[in-house]
């Protein structure tokens, strides 16, 4: 039994849309965080 | 790994070298003119917020090794082999509830090491140390190496001064920034190694489909595409455990949940954690598209800057010298300055000097800060042993200490007797089995035997621990 080609798809989009939305999220929280005076 | 394997010119290998090395030591002076106390100094005023604290989490997970041997574990062990690498995530992910505990328990703590001196006693604090300073201190090496032999894989530049300009530039920026500077520079790292590998992935896949990658693996190399490919299943059990206990013990992870504002510890680590879990399969899928882009691979180790180039030219070189040396900065300076806080907390001021002043403790620290880099320097010149089996000895150790760890922060019952057999006899067993079986098993073995023996002393004793010596520290 082998893995599916839309299986890799599916991991490999995913990882790198999560990895986008990542950085995006660090991004957006730290701005929240500058504009609250909580970021240290 | 050889001359052939050289990406990028050397004088922009050097020009890269110093633009980012200037604004690292730039960026730690400026942090670190507000540190006064050693307080500041190891934990940044106990006040870091969730955004700076969950990039910091994800960004010291993200070493040479998961942006370089994720890949190579793709290469040898297939889809199971970046499925395995992205389970170290749960390190992160498991911490986040003990981050919490760690905070309210110890409100006043510094290291990891007070926590084995408080609960469990000075035999098992010493047993402890030897272990953490031990992987601590191999992780280092490991790290510094990498840097120098990347650095000279990638752009020609000599492995001593590689690995020299890597070690020097994070031992100036920690001992004057400390871990405000860590954390800072952190944030940084961790925006340019996501972005970096987006878009390395994203322009990957513009050359070949995920369809071509599965179809060439298929045909040439089944084992990859194997649902049931036994030595990555167990490389993934020991790759999750090894994570496990890297995080649960190391003074890395307790400096920064006793400096994240309170609160936010938990939420940090599990937003750190998620944020890493996929990295492993958008840095190593790469690997696997070798094949297809038929990129001829001489050295395992350097198959995902291989591909790069190869697709994406001198900008892909850029890309992956970048993502690199930010990789290795955000782990080196997160390792010497919890090691730093541990040598100058559980041995300076617990045994040496009780009564130094926190001016003083910050100096001290700014020392060890420099001997630790300096002892790294010279281990390191003379390039003895390989990125992945230097680290992976001290697995079945890190492994023997999850438990210890976590019957002492929530059952009164768990016993000095307990931790001091379970890291004894884990450690032990998990190294023999290292030699005698492989690596893949051995922080496996390491942790069920310390498991066993940890849950047994404290079934069968009696004791209930007073949370509140905890408070001492």
């Amino acid at each position: 039994m082998t893995f599916s080609s839309g299986f890799l798809s599916i991991l490999v989009y995913g990882a790198l849309i999560w990895c986008a939305l990542s950085a995006i999220g660090l991004g957006a929280l730290l701005v929240r965080d500058m504009s609250r005076g909580e970021s240290w | 790994m050889t001359k052939d394997a050289i990406l990028l010119a050397p004088s922009t290998g050097y020009l890269l070298l110093g633009l980012f090395s200037l604004l690292w030591i730039g960026l730690g002076i400026y942090w670190g003119r507000r540190n006064k106390s050693f307080e500041d100094h190891a934990l940044a005023g106990r006040n870091v917020g969730l955004a700076l604290g969950s990039a910091t989490a994800a960004a010291t997970w993200i070493t040479s090794n998961t942006t370089m041997l994720a890949p190579q574990f793709a290469l040898q062990l297939g889809i199971w082999g970046m499925l395995a690498y992205s389970t170290a995530a749960f390190g992160l992910i498991l911490f986040a509830p003990m981050a919490r505990r760690i905070r309210q328990l110890m409100p006043h703590g510094y290291t990891s090491g007070d926590f084995f001196r408080l609960r469990y006693g000075r035999t098992a604090w010493g047993i402890f140390m030897l272990f953490t300073l031990f992987y601590s201190l191999t992780w280092l090496v490991s790290m510094a190496m990498a840097g120098g032999i990347l650095l000279e894989a990638l752009a020609g530049i000599d492995y001593v001064w590689g690995m020299t300009v890597i070690l020097a530039v994070c031992v100036i920026y920690t001992m004057r920034g400390g871990l405000a500077a860590v954390i800072g520079t952190d944030f940084i790292q961790s925006l340019i190694i996501l972005v970096g590998i987006v878009v390395v992935g994203f322009a990957v896949l513009q050359n070949v489909s995920v369809g071509e990658i599965h179809a060439n693996l298929t045909a040439h190399k089944p084992q990859l595409v194997e649902v049931l490919f036994p030595a990555a299943i167990m490389a993934l059990f020991n790759n999750l455990l090894f994570g496990l206990g890297e995080v649960f013990h190391n003074n890395v992870w307790w400096s920064r949940a006793f400096a994240f504002r309170e609160g936010v510890g938990s939420k940090a680590f599990l937003i750190g954690g998620l944020v890493w879990f996929p990295i492993p399969v958008a840095a190593g899928f790469i690997a696997l598209a070798s094949g297809a882009l038929g990129v001829g691979v001489p050295s395992p180790d350097m198959v995902g800057p291989l591909v790069i180039a190869n697709v994406l030219g001198e900008v892909g070189a850029v890309a992956i010298f970048i993502i690199v040396f930010c990789s290795l900065a955000s782990s080196i300076d997160s390792l010497l300055a919890a090691t730093s806080d541990l040598i100058t907390e559980d041995i300076y001021r617990k045994l040496i000097k009780p009564a130094a002043t926190p001016e003083r403790l910050k100096k001290v620290a700014q020392i060890v800060t420099l001997l630790l880099g300096l002892g790294t320097w010279a281990v390191c010149v003379p390039r003895l042993g390989t990125l992945a089996t230097v680290l992976f000895f001290a697995g079945p150790l890190v492994g023997a200490m999850i438990w210890p760890i976590v019957a002492g922060l929530y059952w009164r019952r768990a016993t000095s007797v307990g931790a001091i057999g379970g890291m004894l006899l884990g450690g032990g067993v998990g190294l023999v089995s290292y030699f005698a079986i492989g690596w893949y098993v051995a922080s496996t073995i390491a942790t069920a035997v310390s498991m066993v023996w940890v849950l047994g002393a404290a079934w069968l004793s009696n004791d209930q621990y007073d949370w509140n010596l905890l408070k001492e520290a």
